[in-house]
């Protein structure tokens, strides 16, 4: 099925001049939608802290359309495992090379899962290898600190899943820039939430969130 | 019969050589030279004539030139005229203010002859009609030569640039970050502050005060430079080179300094950042009431979206587009590079990037030849019928040979053929 005649974007939704637009990957396989609440809390982090034009409401765009080039910040999530069309392989490696950045997040929180494994994999082939993202690189200081590399997710702290912290990021570079961002810390679970349920914890998750789309639109 | 037409033929023509090698010269003191002239010149060098003339075919070398120049100053009638004519033609080569080591050719040639651009290390391009063309390479090897049936022009870039960073200042956006990244990939070293919120920076590489010292050229995306405008305006005033955007110069801080006014913005025409003309589906703010001094540099429709104008020892553009992203992401396959490339012609005809000599050395730069030989030894004079038929003796004795030896062959021929010796 054509996913973007099923979820056409209409142009209204489209940046205007200077207003920045979250928007989620759709992608054929799995369940790119498995976590819907994110954009709307990071877009509420993002108003909250800083004075970015920002669009209310994200958007969805399928990665095998031409709209993907419209929204050079994309993040792409899911459980199950992703195989890309060729389409979609092609338009994500086209995208990487104009300068977009593709964030990935791994909503298990698992070793070597299904949707770590493909997603890997795929990526590898759209855009080459991932490799360790150094925890001093400039995204873990673009808007607040964090002197210690990525911060970890109560998934990992709690020991629920695979009872393991992962010390880093990967990441596809071109150049010195972030082309794609790859987490499975599962911030997908971490950042899912309602935008008010913000008031009931001491330290807001969601701020590593507004430094991955604060380096996306500087550097 | 006919041997003896022959024979008288060719002791006719045999008398006219004759006759040529003896005669008087066209008139008393005239000293008439065509086609190589270094025997000439070394003559009149060591017994100078009264009256010289140069017949050229081609414009000569800038060594004979000059000879020819100090000749002509040196006392005695000179004049010179050209047997067919010269053309017009200029080349220049000197180093693009870009960081990647560019050298731009300009070429000029005027009479609609074939051109030939080439260095040491071969043909570069060819124009078969001459006409104007600039191109950038990327390496030259010696000297850049344009040549066509009757000139030489050579140039040789005397000079590097240096270039110092790019300053650019604007709101954390898509502009932004494309603006620098365009810049950077095409190698030029930027510094930049980009607000993220009120007194939060994000910052890249070394920040200072704003001078000429400093930066090659200051890019200011929007109003957030309105703070550091007077530091910008005094940097454009000595020497500077400024680049407002979009919407930047709208109110307030550069208003005083901008090519034009900020017009109301205009939508982009949908579906053409992958066109043929890109920048047609780029929206922006048209640059409105251009001022006097000021020149537009393109324009949509009739409608000016960049101009740029001189402020004291500076430069000024403003750019009316605001979202030159789309072009580098949503356009067509080249749309990237086409990116950087606009990008870096922009802050290149900005920037401050005073010369430096690349260093001492004897270079053979001839970069208009006709200009040049005007002068040096003025305008030409027409060619009179003494001068074309003492011109033209060596065509006409080489013919008289052929004749003589053709009329001789035939009569030898014929007698052979009738069975005589």
């Amino acid at each position: 099925m054509n996913v973007r005649a099923r979820f056409p974007i209409p142009d209204s939704l489209f940046p205007m001049s200077g207003e920045f637009v979250f928007a989620t990957a759709q992608y054929e396989s799995g369940d790119w939608d498995s976590a819907p609440l994110v954009p709307a809390n990071l877009i509420d982090s993002v108003a909250r802290y800083t004075s970015l034009p920002i669009a209310p409401t994200g958007a969805i765009v399928a990665l095998a359309s031409d709209d993907l080039f419209r929204f050079p910040l994309v993040y792409l999530t899911g459980h199950l495992p992703v195989r890309f069309t060729d389409a979609e392989r092609t338009n994500v490696r086209r995208f990487a090379d104009r300068g977009g950045m593709l964030f990935v997040d791994d909503h298990n929180h698992d070793i070597d899962g299904a949707f770590h494994k493909t997603a890997v994999e795929e990526l590898t082939r759209a855009v080459g290898p991932l490799s360790q993202l150094p925890n001093t690189h400039p995204i873990y200081s673009a808007f607040f600190k964090f002197p210690d590399g990525p911060p970890n997710t109560s998934h990992e702290l709690n020991g629920w899943g695979d009872n393991l912290v992962h010390s880093h990021l990967l990441a596809a570079m071109r150049g010195d820039r972030v082309a794609v961002l790859y987490s499975n810390k599962d911030y997908s679970s971490e950042w899912g939430y309602h935008p008010d349920n913000k008031r009931f914890l001491s330290i807001d998750n969601t701020k590593f969130g507004v430094n991955i789309i604060v380096y996306a639109l500087t550097r | 019969m006919g041997e003896h037409a022959l024979r008288v033929i060719a002791m006719a023509a045999i008398a006219t050589l004759l006759w040529r090698a003896v005669r008087p010269p066209v008139a008393s003191g005239v000293d008439v030279v065509r086609g190589d002239l270094q025997r000439a010149l070394t003559r009149w060098t060591l017994s100078p004539a009264t009256d010289m003339r140069v017949v050229l075919d081609a414009a000569p070398d800038p060594r004979t030139r000059d000879w020819l120049r100090a000749l002509a100053r040196a006392g005695g009638a000179f004049r010179w005229s050209s047997s067919r004519p010269i053309g017009a033609a200029a080349v220049v080569a000197e180093p693009a203010a870009e960081p990647n080591g560019v050298t731009r050719v300009r070429l000029a040639s005027a009479n609609g002859e074939a051109v030939s651009v080439a260095d040491d290390a071969g043909t570069i391009d060819t124009l078969p009609r001459g006409g104007a063309r600039e191109m950038e390479l990327g390496a030259i090897a010696g000297a850049v030569r344009a040549s066509g049936a009757t000139f030489t022009a050579t140039s040789d870039p005397r000079d590097s640039v240096l270039l110092r960073p790019v300053l650019v200042l604007g709101a954390a956006g898509w502009e932004s970050k494309f603006t620098i990244a365009a810049l950077e990939e095409r190698g030029w070293r930027v510094a930049s502050r980009v607000r993220v919120a009120p007194k939060i920076d994000v910052t890249q590489g070394l920040l200072g005060s704003i001078d000429t010292a400093r930066y090659a050229a200051v890019i200011v995306l929007d109003s957030t430079a309105g703070p550091s405008s007077q530091e910008i305006i005094r940097y454009a005033r000595a020497g500077g080179g400024v680049i407002l955007g979009g919407s930047a110069s709208r109110g307030g801080a550069f208003v005083g300094i901008a090519p034009g006014r900020v017009g109301a913005r205009i939508a982009g025409v949908a579906g053409a950042v992958a066109s043929a003309a890109p920048r047609t589906g780029l929206g922006g703010f048209p640059v409105s009431s251009p001022g006097a001094d000021a020149v537009v540099l393109e324009s949509r429709d009739g409608v000016a979206m960049i101009a740029a104008r001189r402020l004291d020892a500076g430069r000024v553009m403003q750019v009316g587009y605001d979202e030159t992203w789309r072009w580098r992401m949503a356009g067509g396959d080249e749309s990237a590079a086409a990116h950087r490339e606009w990008w870096s012609r922009l802050v290149g005809a900005v920037a401050y990037a005073p010369l430096v000599p690349r260093g001492p050395g004897v270079r053979s730069i001839d970069e208009t030849p006709l200009a040049s030989l005007v002068a040096a030894l003025g305008p030409p004079t027409p060619l009179d019928a003494g001068l074309v038929a003492h011109g033209d003796n060596a065509r006409i004795t080489l013919m008289l040979f052929i004749l003589v030896a053709a009329c001789l062959i035939a009569e030898w021929a014929s007698r052979r053929l009738r069975g005589a010796r």
